[in-house]
This record gives structure tokens, C-alpha cells and sequence, in this order.
């Protein structure tokens, strides 16, 4: 199948899944795939077979099974073999798959999180020593990355390559509790969508004028959060919702986190049932115009925004150790 | 002793002057810095040829037309090529005074060029400075100062919230209507777009220069210094002046979700305004809460304005329109008996609502002559000169090279090109 007809089956079919915000999670996973085996064997009639095994990570809103119906790519790769054959051949293919899933629609990583990119593109070995460097180094830069990479879900190829190398944070945060404390900081700020008033903060200029970016006071709160009490209590689980239910089963978050699921699966269904209204630009995708919403809608996402405050809140209490010591 | 205090009052208008004068400056940096890189050039430098025109101007017939004798109900018809002589019995320099009258004509001038920003053809400001200089300051001026009938119905404007910054604000009105938004402004759905200013260092720089220069606006406005009044003055000025920028900050926070740098800017500015035509008659608590009401109000006004389309690129019509009619009515509330030199005290001091009536009365005739008068000399200008606004491609691409051949920061746009060329 080549690329122009992925993207023309995938446009057909589109209409099919949008359903849930699972429906479209699945349906992305299936043309990813697509582009995958697309690629490969481009990819395999130029240079041969892959030299060795390998897993095809995806992550951010992808990783976490939570994209929405527009999403632009991030993704990397991980293959066994330390060696020039393997990262030359690895790396090409790289710039392959992001070609291939931008052609069908997912637009390039804007922070070049790609497994075009050598960052992102690493043998096992070269992996676990780049996230013992992450890990150590504590700057800025290193944490996003940390943080990008810990939303990494496995899509095509060798499942425990991901888990694998989630072991090396994992043992990490046993060890020094306090990282915690820094990645907090890290995704600390929110873009704030509810005022002193209790009125919705809109943006009130641009072609967004009147909306609020669900994206950034919306989700953020919720994944952000959620990500890092997972990394606390060194959960796999990947998507938001399943790291919740994990979190769920230990007694001492069921009261703070009850509510969670909820609000978080509200979320998922604003950005879906809006999103049909809107151009399919990426940018577009993440903002919610007030006025289309009724006058119960408004009071719910309301309610979404000032309770991922209280998560964060939540949150930080328990990271800074004032909680559940 | 008369004779002391004769200089003395001349050297305290002087320096009313120079501080007015450098006021001037302030606005460059201020109109610089919220406007666009490549219209600074001639943005600064505008305001400096148009302050010359004005002087001259006022010295041929402004002066004479605002203090002159024989005056009709418009105007006064002497005093005009003013010599520098002395005018008898008055305990300060005619000349001083001169200058210091010259400098808030200028000022009236600059305020009313905020609404001609970024795109009106430099010809559109030579000959506005003339006309409005003639036609437009100078009645407003004489009507309330130079003994026309608001002065007659003890109208309270002490420095010109009502004289100066109304007058220019509405002028700047006419403008902006007259020259329709700048492109980018507002986009095809009814949104607007933030066109933001280069420079935000220069647009606080601008603040705190009028900020300083409104010592001499409101002090200088004293003319004498017997009694050290202009202290009193000096303080109002500047304790309104805080609390606007304070109520600006506080309620932009509140509805923004973020305190938002050109409002608690425009707060400042608006609480020297409003207290301008009050300074001198109220009492400091009420200085603060003048200033405070400004503050809250210019916020309100920018995002009016925004809805209804104007574009206001240097909220000339909110900091100088909305906060001068606050200005000119809150003596009508505030003004005490004791300090109430001209007209009676204020709503709250006993006086009812004699005072505010005139006041209001003053405001809504002194702005309807100046928006009016305005509106039908631009219009005039717009037919006769083939419009007010530079073309698209000149708007596009910068005032400073469409209209100067000249670059306000060369280093930001002279091409590769070039660069080899006078490298060689």
C-alpha cells in the first residue's frame, strides 16, 4: 500500500470511528501500522531487511491511547544491536516512517521527537545509558524528554523492549524520591482558564478569541499529574485512565482520585464531540469555543478545569511528601 | 519681594515648560515602543517635526486666538506673532507663560496623532498639525482658559484632562474612524488580533518620562509659587498616578487570569489624566480614588473600543479620551469648598449637582466640537489629498522605508544585499 493510499483509505474510513475517543485511538493505531509496514518495505526493497530486532515506540497523546482525531507524530525507535550497520540502517528508516505518517496526515514533530531524529533513534544499550544520563543531568531539557519518553507504548515489534528500559526511571525514583520533586516542577505551570470570578479565561485575541485551550488547561492538569503519580508508584500502565485505575487499587489514593475517571473521560468527549466543528488544523483541534457549549456544558468543563486544579494540588502535596509519608 | 517672586514664577513656568516639552519624549518612546519595528523611525521622528509646526503655529496665531482679546465666542483676535512682550500686572514672565502654553498645545497635538499610528501618509500629519493646531485646540483652550463661556460657567479643568487630553482624543477618534483599522487588526469572523508593540522596555520608559513630565503639566499649571501650592498638586498628580497603575494591575488579574503589562501601563496614564483636571481641587484621598476609577475604567474602554472595531494603536482613546472625561466630571464630585478656586465644590462636598452639571456639559460640548471639527477637516483632507492612509504594499512593508526611504533599525532589515554593498 503506498502512503497516498493509506491516507485516501484512511480518509474514507474516518467517519467510521470517531465514535469514542477509544474508536479513535484504535482506528490511528491501525494506520500507523499501515504506514509502519508501508515503510518497511520501502525501507526493505532499498537496504534489506532489518540487521535485528526492534520496537517501534510511539508516545505523547499516542503513547497514551488518548490522540485526537488530528494529532502530529511522536515516536522513536529501539532496536537490539549496538553497532554502525544497525544505527545507519535504523536511522534512515527512521526519516522513512516520519515521511510516510506525515504524507498520511500526522504532521511533523515540532520538538523533533521522531525516530528520524538519532535522539530518538538508539540501540538498547545506547537507550538505557541515554536515560541513566537523563535521569542524572536534571536539566530542563532532559526532563521533558524523561517525561516524553515515560508515555512510551511499544506499536509494532518486540513488547518488552519499552518496559524494559521503564525499569531503569523506575529504579531511579526508588532510589531518589526527591526527582520526583523536579519533575513536578517541570509541567508545574498551567495556562490558566478559570478566573477570580469563576468566568472562563478565553483567549481574547487571534482566530481563537472567545475559546479556551483545552489542550493546555484542559488535559494538561490531568496527564501531567497522573503521569507523575504513576512514576511515583512505579506504575506501566500507560494511557491516563488505566494509570488512574491503577492508582485506584492503592488504598490511599481512592479518596483523592475517585472522581478522576470521570472528569478525565468528560474531557476526552468534549475535544471529540467539538472537534467536528472545526477546521482539520492541528493547532485548531485544541480549543473549545465557549459559546457553542450549552449552559450544563459549561458548567461541567468548568468543573473539568477547576478540579485538574485540585489534582495538581492534589498532587503536589503528595510529591513535596506532606502526604502518605 | 514682587520682583523675587515675579522670577521665581517665571523660572517655575520655565521649567513647567521644559518638563512638558520633554514630555514629548515620552510619547516617542511610548508610541515607539506599542508600535511596530518598522514604523519606529518614523514614528519618533514625526512627533518632532510636528511639535516645530505646532510652536510655530502657536506663535503666529495659536496663542492669540486661546488669550487674545476682542475676543467672538469662538476666539480671541489679538496677540497674534506673539513678541514677547510683557502683559502688565501679571507676577510672572508673558513670555514664560507663552512657552508653557506653547507646550501643552503640542502636547493636544501629539495625543491626537496616537489615532493616526502606523498607517497615515506623513503629508496627512503635516497638514493635520496645522489645522487642528488652528481650528480645533485652540477653541476648547479659549473657552475654558482664555476666559470663553465654560470659564464662564466656572468650568473646573485645572491642567486639560478636558483641554489637552480630551481635545487630542478626539481628534484621534475622527482619525481612527476615518482611516479604518490597520491591516492584521481584525480578522474575518469579528476577532481581533493582538498586533503587539516592539518594544515594551520603551512603551514603560514612555510611562515613567510622562509620568515625571506631568510634575510640570499639573505643578506648572500653579503659575506662581507663593504659597508652595504646586506641592499640594505635585502629590495628588502623583498618588493618582499609582493608584490607577494598581487598578490596573488588580483588575486585569482579576478578569484576565493574568496581570497584563501595557494595561497597568495605560493605568498609570489614565490616573494622570483623570487627576489633571482635578489635582488642584480635591483632596488626596480622593486623588487616589480618581486614579483608581481610571484605572479600572481604561481597562473597560481598550476592550470597547476592541469590540467596536476601532483600532487604537496606542490606546490613545481610552487613556486620553475615556480617563479625560472621568477627569474633567470627578471635580464635580470631589472639588472641596476651600480649594474650589474656580467653580463651586463637588456632589459630595454640599455643592449638589450644580458643579457636575457643568462639568458635564463642558466635557460633552468641549468633545463634540473636537470630534466634530475634527472629523470634517480629516474628511476634507481625505477627499482633496486622495485619502489619509499610505497604500497596502507601504503599510506592509514599513513607514520608515515607504515614507523616509529609511530604516529606524537598519541592522533588522537591510538585506544580504545590501549588507555586501556597503560592505564594499
Amino acid at each position: 500500500m503506498s502512503y497516498l493510499s493509506i491516507k485516501r483509505w484512511r480518509d474514507s474510513e474516518w467517519s467510521n470511528h470517531e465514535h469514542s475517543s477509544r474508536d479513535v485511538n484504535v482506528f490511528h493505531d491501525t494506520i500507523m501500522k499501515k504506514v509502519f509496514d508501508a515503510a518497511l518495505k520501502k525501507h526493505t526493497e532499498a537496504f534489506g531487511p532489518p540487521p535485528c530486532l526492534y520496537s517501534w515506540i510511539v508516545m505523547g497523546s499516542a503513547g497514551r491511547f488518548e490522540q485526537a482525531p488530528v494529532s502530529d507524530q511522536d515516536h522513536g525507535l529501539i532496536y537490539e544491536k549496538e553497532n554502525d550497520e544497525a544505527g545507519h540502517y535504523f536511522l534512515e528508516f527512521g526519516k522513512e516512517l516520519a515521511y510516510g505518517l506525515n504524507e498520511v496526515g500526522y504532521p511533523y514533530c515540532d520538538g523533533n521527537v521522531m525516530s528520524s531524529n538519532s535522539v530518538w533513534c538508539k540501540s538498547q544499550m545506547k537507550w538505557s545509558e541515554q536515560l541513566s544520563k537523563w535521569l542524572k543531568e536534571e536539566s530542563f531539557e532532559s526532563i521533558r524528554f524523561l517525561l516524553i519518553f515515560y508515555d512510551a507504548r511499544v506499536l509494532v515489534g518486540e513488547e518488552k523492549y519499552g518496559d524494559k528500559l521503564k525499569q531503569i526511571v523506575h529504579d531511579y525514583m526508588k532510589e531518589y524520591p526527591h526527582f520526583l520533586e523536579r519533575l513536578f516542577e517541570n509541567t508545574e505551570h498551567i495556562k490558566k482558564a478559570v478566573g477570580f470570578f469563576h468566568q472562563f479565561l478565553t483567549e481574547t485575541h487571534g482566530s481563537h478569541a472567545g475559546s479556551i485551550d483545552l489542550k493546555q488547561s484542559g488535559f494538561f492538569p490531568y496527564v501531567n499529574n497522573v503521569r507523575l503519580l504513576a512514576m511515583k508508584e512505579c506504575i506501566n500502565a500507560i494511557s491516563t485512565l488505566s494509570r488512574i485505575e491503577e492508582l485506584l487499587k492503592l488504598p490511599r489514593y481512592q479518596q483523592e482520585l475517585s472522581w478522576c475517571v470521570k472528569e478525565f473521560e468528560n474531557l476526552l468527549h468534549y475535544r471529540l464531540k467539538y472537534h467536528k466543528t472545526m477546521t482539520e488544523n492541528y493547532d485548531d483541534i485544541h480549543y473549545l469555543h465557549i459559546k457553542e457549549l450549552s449552559k450544563d456544558e459549561r458548567k461541567e468543563i468548568k468543573h473539568i478545569l477547576l478540579n485538574g486544579q485540585k489534582l495538581q494540588d492534589y498532587t503536589r502535596s503528595v510529591i513535596k511528601g506532606t502526604m502518605h509519608k | 519681594m514682587e520682583e523675587i517672586m515675579f522670577s521665581l514664577n517665571s523660572v517655575w513656568l520655565v521649567l513647567g515648560a521644559l518638563l512638558v516639552i520633554l514630555m514629548q519624549g515620552g510619547f516617542i518612546l511610548l508610541e515607539a515602543g506599542s508600535t511596530r519595528m518598522k514604523n519606529a523611525g518614523h514614528i519618533a521622528g514625526k512627533t518632532v517635526f510636528t511639535f516645530g509646526l505646532a510652536s510655530i503655529v502657536f506663535w503666529a496665531v495659536g496663542y492669540g486666538f486661546i488669550f487674545g482679546g476682542n475676543s467672538n465666542f469662538f476666539i480671541g483676535l489679538t496677540d497674534f506673532f506673539y513678541s514677547g512682550e510683557q502683559a502688565e500686572g501679571i507676577p510672572y514672565s508673558t513670555a514664560a507663560f507663552f512657552m508653557f502654553q506653547l507646550a501643552f498645545a503640542g502636547i493636544s497635538l501629539t495625543i491626537a496623532f496616537g489615532g493616526f499610528a502606523e498607517r497615515a501618509k506623513l503629508s496627512a500629519y503635516l497638514v493635520f498639525a496645522i489645522l487642528f493646531s488652528v481650528l480645533v485646540y485652540p477653541v476648547v483652550a479659549h473657552w475654558i482658559w482664555g476666559g470663553g463661556w465654560l470659564a464662564e460657567h466656572g468650568k473646573q479643568d485645572f491642567a486639560g484632562s478636558t483641554v489637552v487630553h480630551l481635545t487630542g482624543a478626539m481628534a484621534a477618534l475622527a482619525a481612527t474612524v476615518l482611516l479604518k483599522p490597520r491591516i492584521g487588526k481584525f480578522n474575518k469572523n469579528g476577532t481581533s488580533n493582538t498586533i503587539f508593540g516592539h518594544n515594551q522596555v520603551y512603551t514603560a520608559l514612555g510611562v515613567i518620562v510622562l509620568w515625571v513630565g506631568w510634575f510640570g503639566f499639573n505643578g506648572g499649571s500653579t503659575f506662581v509659587v507663593d504659597d508652595g501650592f504646586f506641592g499640594f498638586v505635585v502629590l495628588n498628580t502623583n498618588i493618582a498616578a499609582g493608584a490607577g497603575a494598581v487598578a490596573a494591575l488588580i483588575i486585569s488579574w482579576m478578569v484576565l487570569g493574568k496581570s497584563d503589562i501595557p494595561t497597568i501601563l495605560n493605568g498609570a496614564l489614565a490616573g494622570l489624566v483623570a487627576i489633571t483636571a482635578s489635582c488642584a481641587f480635591v483632596e488626596t484621598w480622593a486623588a487616589v480614588l480618581i486614579g483608581f476609577v481610571a484605572g479600572i475604567l481604561v481597562f473597560y474602554s481598550v476592550k470597547l473600543f476592541d469590540k467596536l472595531k476601532v483600532d487604537d494603536p496606542i490606546y490613545a482613546l481610552s487613556v486620553h479620551g475615556a480617563a479625560g472625561i472621568w477627569g474633567t466630571l470627578s471635580t464635580g464630585l470631589f472639588a472641596t469648598p476651600e480649594l474650589a478656586a474656580v467653580g463651586k465644590p463637588g456632589l459630595f462636598y454640599g455643592g449638589g449637582f450644580s458643579q457636575l452639571g457643568v462639568q458635564a456639559m463642558g466635557v460633552t460640548v468641549s468633545a463634540l466640537y473636537a470630534f466634530v471639527v475634527s472629523f470634517v477637516l480629516l474628511y476634507a483632507m481625505k477627499k482633496v489629498m486622495k485619502g489619509l492612509r499610505v497604500s497596502e504594499e507601504e503599510e506592509i512593508i514599513g513607514l520608515d522605508v515607504s515614507e523616509h526611504g529609511n530604516y529606524g533599525y537598519p541592522e533588522a532589515f537591510v538585506t544580504n544585499k545590501e549588507k555586501n554593498r556597503l560592505a564594499n
